[in-house]
């Protein structure tokens, strides 16, 4: 069992919210799938391969009948899982520092939740709720999301060069190609090594 | 959709597991003894079958009591949870995967509740089990929403290829990079599609504990 697999973490953390306040959260993430730029700060951090929240209502966790007994919960359950690359402690670290307000704004609605500023006591309210994988797979352990963004780009721009290399003169060909290099230098680098921790 | 972000579908699934006191080792440690022995390499049950970008799979025990003034409570059942990031749609991936690894789906969600006795090989009840316990996601972040599997692994081994050339042909005359650069292209083209999981990542420390 282990959360991690190469570079990729997998963090699941469960936390109830009074069902009255569910609605309010539901809209926020409405609001914050509808409005794109609300976004940015969580896409410019590039860390995050994939993340969700799923919000289970204190009657929805599934009944599928014969012996199994029919949940009687008072709260509504908010499920937060995420896959994202570096250690715990610099995952929990970036969100408080850049992304406070985002956090709040999801978490204030469970019960208990210290706020994601100071950071200590939100390292110790996410440990408290968070629950370990055990069995975690990802079909691309040496890459993380710079990784892939950066072979999209590259492999996207090699496409387009050799689709017009053909029909180019050869100077043509010449400035494409330098133009090919510029574009793609900053992304060449090997997927290297994992994080160590010491 | 909340459930989809452009071509990527999250796939949330809670599993209520066997409560049955008669079962030794209970299901839910039958659960856990049997993912722990499991590959996560080329030959795992999620690279041989097509679809799957991330998936974890998570005994979920009980759920947390956070402290006073909140109310303890405690579920009645455990769950298994399955979180994919997928390809295509929730039947056309379990589909797949049903197609794929039978045996490897019935030897784990055998210990749910409710799972179809034909299991995976009995696909319109496999399916339907799967939609009953699916839970939509509220809100699905994929910033890399409009690549599938395939494409990812093409492009990570491609931009290796792709970074040395380029570094093998620092000052060669443009003529013979065009040559070369289209022949490369058409290797590219004609090499089969990497498989998932191929790449093993050395680690010395595999915990993965809250503090790592």
């Amino acid at each position: 069992m282990s959360n991690i697999n190469g570079k990729v973490y997998a963090m699941n953390a469960v936390t109830p919210m009074k069902p009255w306040k569910t609605w309010i959260l539901r809209v926020l993430f409405w609001v914050l799938g509808a409005v794109k730029p609300l976004q940015s700060d969580l896409i410019n951090l590039k860390f995050i391969q994939f993340a969700r929240w799923v919000i289970v209502p204190a009657g929805g966790f599934p009944y599928l009948g014969g012996a199994q007994k029919r949940e009687s919960l008072r709260y509504d359950y908010l499920f937060f899982f995420s896959n994202f690359n570096g250690t715990w402690n610099q995952y929990i670290d970036a969100f408080s520092a850049v992304l406070s307000d985002g956090l709040n704004m999801i978490w204030r609605w469970s019960e208990k939740f210290p706020g994601s500023v100071p950071v200590t006591a939100f390292k110790s309210y996410i440990a408290s709720v968070q629950y370990d994988t055990d069995y975690y797979f990802t079909a691309y352990p040496q890459a993380t999301l710079n990784d892939v963004e950066a072979a999209h780009l590259v492999n996207q721009a090699f496409g387009s060069l050799c689709q017009d290399a053909a029909d180019q003169t050869e100077e043509q060909f010449s400035h494409a190609y330098l133009q090919f290099v510029i574009a793609c230098q900053s992304h060449l680098g090997s997927t290297g090594a994992a994080p160590m921790v010491f | 959709m909340p459930s989809r972000n452009g071509s990527v579908y999250g796939l949330t699934l809670l599993c209520p597991i066997l409560n049955d006191p008669a079962a030794v080792p209970s299901h839910d440690l039958q659960i856990r003894d049997h993912l722990a022995t499991l590959s996560r390499g080329a030959d795992s049950m999620f690279a041989l079958a097509p679809g799957t970008h991330l998936a974890r799979l998570v005994v979920l025990d009980d759920v947390v009591y956070v402290g006073a003034p909140a109310c303890e409570e405690h579920l009645k059942s455990k769950y298994l949870v399955f979180e994919s990031n997928c390809d295509g749609d929730r039947d056309s991936y379990l589909t797949g995967l049903a197609k794929a690894i039978p045996g490897e789906l019935d030897t784990i969600w055998k210990h749910c509740a409710g799972y179809p006795p034909g299991g995976a090989n009995d696909l319109a009840r496999f399916l339907a089990y799967m939609k009953k316990c699916e839970i939509e996601t509220t809100f699905f972040f994929a910033p890399v929403n409009n690549k599938t599997v395939t494409e990812t692994l093409v492009a990570l081994r491609n931009k290796h290829a792709i970074a040395h050339f380029i570094a093998q042909h620092q000052g060669v005359k443009p003529a013979q990079v065009r040559a070369s650069i289209l022949a490369l292209r058409d290797k590219l083209n004609a090499a089969p599609d990497p498989k998932p999981a191929a790449v093993h990542v050395e680690r010395t420390m595999d915990t993965g504990g809250r503090n790592e």
